[in-house]
Formats: structure tokens, C-alpha cells, sequence
């Protein structure tokens, strides 16, 4: 029920991206939204309205999934991209089914080129916020006094590093779409805190996550 | 880090990263904080210990002492500092933690505390706390520890592990299982009991529901030596409903102390307060 709802949210976001260009060119304010239409959009020459995503993803691991799918938005030469995703773990590895929405920031600023067809993005540094519904003991309402538990059980945010490997293909319009394969090293605000206050009994490798994923242009 | 900038370093990188750091792939690419697929050294740690407890038995009649301590939570330092001492007293023969393993209730941070707690000399055992039961932590304690009500004999004492922990379950009237407190305490095939739980029964914590009866029932047993708590993070001893039952709530691993608990005859018993 609740992965539905989660879903139809994600469907929904394109025509809520359309309403508010609307509602931008209306009124002439430079929303956060409008403002996107002012980068030079496609990298590789070709028209495509704004708030069409450029990318799906399909992603492992990283605490947000261990399926996690969405599409992203590629910013300023591709260099910066935002990806929502939402992600299942089955009731078998976490005790309930859960379902984790996701809204991930990277930027990438070296891209090199490996040969005709390859290329490498060697660092890409970002964060992501993740929601998870579906756990056994959420926080009902009046369940708790107010700061019985400081944290939330269910919002993280937290840093990503990694790299990338893309290759270029070329539609039959000769028009050239990435294909890349990426790998992300992450934490969470949670385990970052406990790894600060505790630096002699714990090392950063406790507190990293790991991340496989594909991206692809469309 | 100066190897992530070089291109052809993509591969080896993340390979040599993660073997460095001594992670299997299967640890690192964790699903979600909820996620409590565990290494095999981290999993049925309950059933561990006491198959490492009971290969040393404690002959009939010979006097019990054990480490007493609870809520470990994010304390990790201190819980290498306690290790260290715990393993230079002489003649303890286990160490029992009074709930509260975790904070947030996941898997990994149970890890942690285990990764400390395994270098202990005797074996340790746990009782679930109410941070171990945050988010889907219920099932986490499950995975890496073992059952949430569980009971032990060593020597001439029967240690009964029970969760009192009402609130994380609304207060429905089952926490803690009464029932099944009272069959434990009906083995009257050993000489003493002792129970051990994370919220004491006068607590706000505890389901006002059940008190009575928890209480009443702890009050109608012979054997008890005493009723064993963590959860207030702080040591007190005392007989809180003037019943004649004693309840003992342990220091939390950021007190830096500890007590050591010796037991003999049929309910005498001696506290040492330790710190460290």
C-alpha cells in the first residue's frame, strides 16, 4: 500500500515539474524548477523540454535498497545530477518489507575520456536524504514522550563517494547516450555520529556502505 | 586518497578498498540501516556464548560470580576500556548485559558492541533493551543475539532473560509474557533463580498492565535471589514494592563501573562496585 503510494509519487513528479513551469512562466518568478531551464540541457546537442529526466537508474546497496530504480536529471554539462529512486528490501533481510524513497546529489568534476567510446569519471562526491516506510516499530503518535528517541527512525542523510564508467552509444540520429556503471562508497548521519564519538573502538571501514548501480541515457 | 584520481584505478580501487578494510562485500553492500544479514561470527551469538558458558560448568554447590553490567548503547570506547578490565578480574565466570545493546536499534551497532565484547576472557550474555527494539531492531536482536525470552541454568541457579520492554509494543498487555515468566520460575529443579530485564516493573516503561502480575509472581517465587535491571543507566539497589523482592539496576557502560555479583548458599549474595 504504502510502495504504491510511494510510487504514484514518483509518477506524479513530472506533471508536478509541468505545473510549476507553468505556474513559473506565469508569474515570471525564477522558481528552483524554472531556473533549470536555463542550462544549456543536453551535453550532446540535442532538444529536450527541461523536466524530462535524462537518465535510469538501477542501483544495490548504499542503505537505500537492495533494489533501488528511478530516473535522474543531469545539470550543468552533466556534471551535477540529481536521481530519485525508490528502493525495496524484502521482509527475509530486514524484518519487515520496507520501501525507501531516495533523493541523491553528485557532482563529478574530472570526466576523462578513454579511448573513442569510454570514459572515466574518477570522482564523484555527494549526499543523499532516504525516507524508509514499512518498519515494525515506528514511532506511533503518543507512543513516546517528546525526545525519547532524539533520532529519526526513518529519515537519513548522508555523504557518497565514488567513481564511474561510462560508455557512449550512438542512436541511429547519431545523437550519443552513456551507458555507465558506478560505484559509491557511503554512510548515514547515524553511523557517522557514533563513529565520531567513538574513534578508538571504531574505524571508518564500520560505518561504510557500498554501492553498485548502473546509469542510462535515454 | 590520491588513487581515486587516477582513471584506470576504478576496479582495483574499490576492490583494494573494501579488502583493506576487511569487509565482505555482503557487509558493505548493506540494503538499509534495517538490514541484519549478518557475518556468520555475528549471528546466534546467544546460543555462542552459552555453549562457551556451559563448556566450563560450575560444580554443585560452589559459589557463582558473575559481571554485571547494561546499556551499552554508543559507548564503544568505553566498552574497550571495560573489557580491559573485566579481563583482569579473577574468578568471574561470565558477564551479563542488561539490555540496550544498541541505540538505534540496528543491526550493525550490535556488531560493534560484539566486536568489543568478544574480547572478553568468559562469555557474556544479553537480555533485549528498548533501543534494541527501535525501527525493526526486534529483528535485528533476533538475528544477532538470539530469542527475546530465554532462560539458562549454571550451577545451582537458573537465570531467567525476559523483555519488559512494554512501551515499544504499546503497551498491549503481553510485555512482559507473564505466563511464561511464571512456568520458568515453576523449575524447582534448581536451587536459586535470578530474572534479568531491561525496564524495571516501577518504571514508566513498563506496562502498567502487567506489573501486578509480574510483580506478584516474583513475589510468590522461593527461590528468587533478586530481580536484575538496566535501563536508568545508573546502579541502585532496593526493594521498590516493600515485598521483600530485591532489585538491583546496573551502571550503564558511560558510568565507567560495574558491579561483580557473588552468589551462595541459597540467596546470599555480595555486589562489588568496579570502576574503570
Amino acid at each position: 500500500m504504502a510502495s504504491h503510494l510511494l510510487l504514484a509519487v514518483l509518477l506524479a513528479s513530472p506533471l508536478v515539474a509541468v505545473a510549476q513551469e507553468q505556474l513559473a512562466n506565469q508569474t515570471s518568478s525564477p522558481s528552483l524548477l524554472g531556473r533549470h531551464q536555463k542550462y544549456p540541457m543536453p551535453a550532446n546537442g540535442d532538444k529536450k523540454p527541461w523536466y524530462r529526466p535524462r537518465h535510469v537508474v538501477l542501483q544495490t546497496g548504499g542503505g537505500i535498497g537492495m533494489i533501488a530504480a528511478g530516473v535522474g536529471y543531469g545539470l550543468g554539462k552533466d556534471r551535477n545530477e540529481l536521481d530519485i529512486l525508490l528502493g525495496y528490501v524484502p521482509t527475509k533481510y530486514a524484518g519487515s518489507s520496507l520501501s525507501i524513497a531516495t533523493a541523491k546529489y553528485t557532482y563529478s568534476p574530472f570526466v576523462l575520456p578513454v579511448g573513442e567510446r569510454w570514459q572515466v569519471r574518477p570522482l564523484t562526491i555527494g549526499g543523499y536524504i532516504s525516507y524508509t516506510h514499512g518498519t515494525i516499530n515506528d514511532e506511533e503518535k503518543g507512543q513516546y514522550a517528546k525526545g525519547y528517541y532524539w533520532f529519526s527512525t526513518d529519515t537519513r542523510v548522508g555523504p557518497v563517494l565514488g567513481s564511474r564508467l561510462a560508455y557512449q552509444r550512438r542512436t541511429r540520429e547519431g545523437q550519443t547516450r552513456n551507458i555507465s556503471f558506478y560505484y559509491e562508497l557511503g554512510s548515514n548521519d547515524l553511523y557517522i555520529l557514533s563513529y565520531v564519538q567513538n574513534r578508538k573502538a571504531l574505524s571508518v571501514g564500520d560505518i561504510l556502505t557500498l554501492s553498485l548501480g548502473l546509469k542510462a541515457d535515454f | 586518497m590520491p588513487s581515486v584520481f587516477r582513471p584506470n584505478s576504478l576496479f582495483t580501487y574499490l576492490s583494494v578498498a573494501a579488502t583493506a578494510l576487511g569487509l565482505s562485500s555482503c557487509e558493505l553492500i548493506e540494503f538499509s540501516p534495517n538490514d541484519h544479514r549478518s557475518p556468520d561470527d555475528k549471528q546466534a551469538l546467544t546460543t555462542k556464548n552459552l555453549t562457551a558458558l556451559l563448556a566450563k560448568p560450575l560444580p554443585a554447590r560452589d559459589t557463582l560470580r558473575f559481571v554485571y553490567t547494561g546499556d551499552s548503547q554508543r559507548f564503544y570506547d568505553d566498552a574497550e576500556d571495560l573489557v580491559k578490565s573485566v579481563n583482569q578480574q579473577k574468578g568471574v565466570q561470565f558477564m551479563l548485559v542488561a539490555g540496550d545493546i544498541s541505540d538505534f536499534g540496528m543491526a550493525r551497532e550490535m556488531w560493534w558492541v560484539d566486536d568489543q565484547l568478544r574480547k572478553l576472557t568468559i562469555p557474556y550474555l544479553t537480555v533485549i533493551g528498548n533501543h534494541d527494539q527501535v525501527g525493526n531492531g526486534r529483528k535485528a536482536y533476533e538475528e544477532v543475539f538470539g530469542p527475546l525470552n530465554y532462560s539458562f541454568t549454571y550451577g545451582d541457579t537458573k537465570f531467567i532473560m525476559t523483555d519488559t520492554n512494554g512501551r515499544e509494543y504499546n503497551f498491549n498487555g503481553r510485555i512482559p509474557d507473564v505466563s511464561w515468566v511464571r512456568q520458568q520460575l515453576q523449575d524447582n529443579t534448581v536451587r536459586r533463580h535470578v530474572i534479568v530485564s531491561h525496564v524495571p516493573p516501577q518504571d514508566e516503561d513498563f506496562d502498567p498492565a502487567v506489573r501486578e502480575a509480574y510483580v506478584g509472581a516474583l513475589r510468590e517465587d522461593p527461590r528468587l535471589v533478586f530481580e536484575m535491571n538496566g535501563h536508568r543507566h545508573d546502579f541502585s539497589i532496593g526493594q521498590p514494592f516493600n515485598d521483600g523482592v530485591t532489585y538491583v539496576n546496573s551502571y550503564a557502560f558511560e558510568k565507567r563501573q560495574y558491579l561483580i555479583v557473588t552468589v551462595w548458599g541459597d540467596k546470599e549474595f555480595r555486589l562489588k562496585q568496579v570502576s574503570f
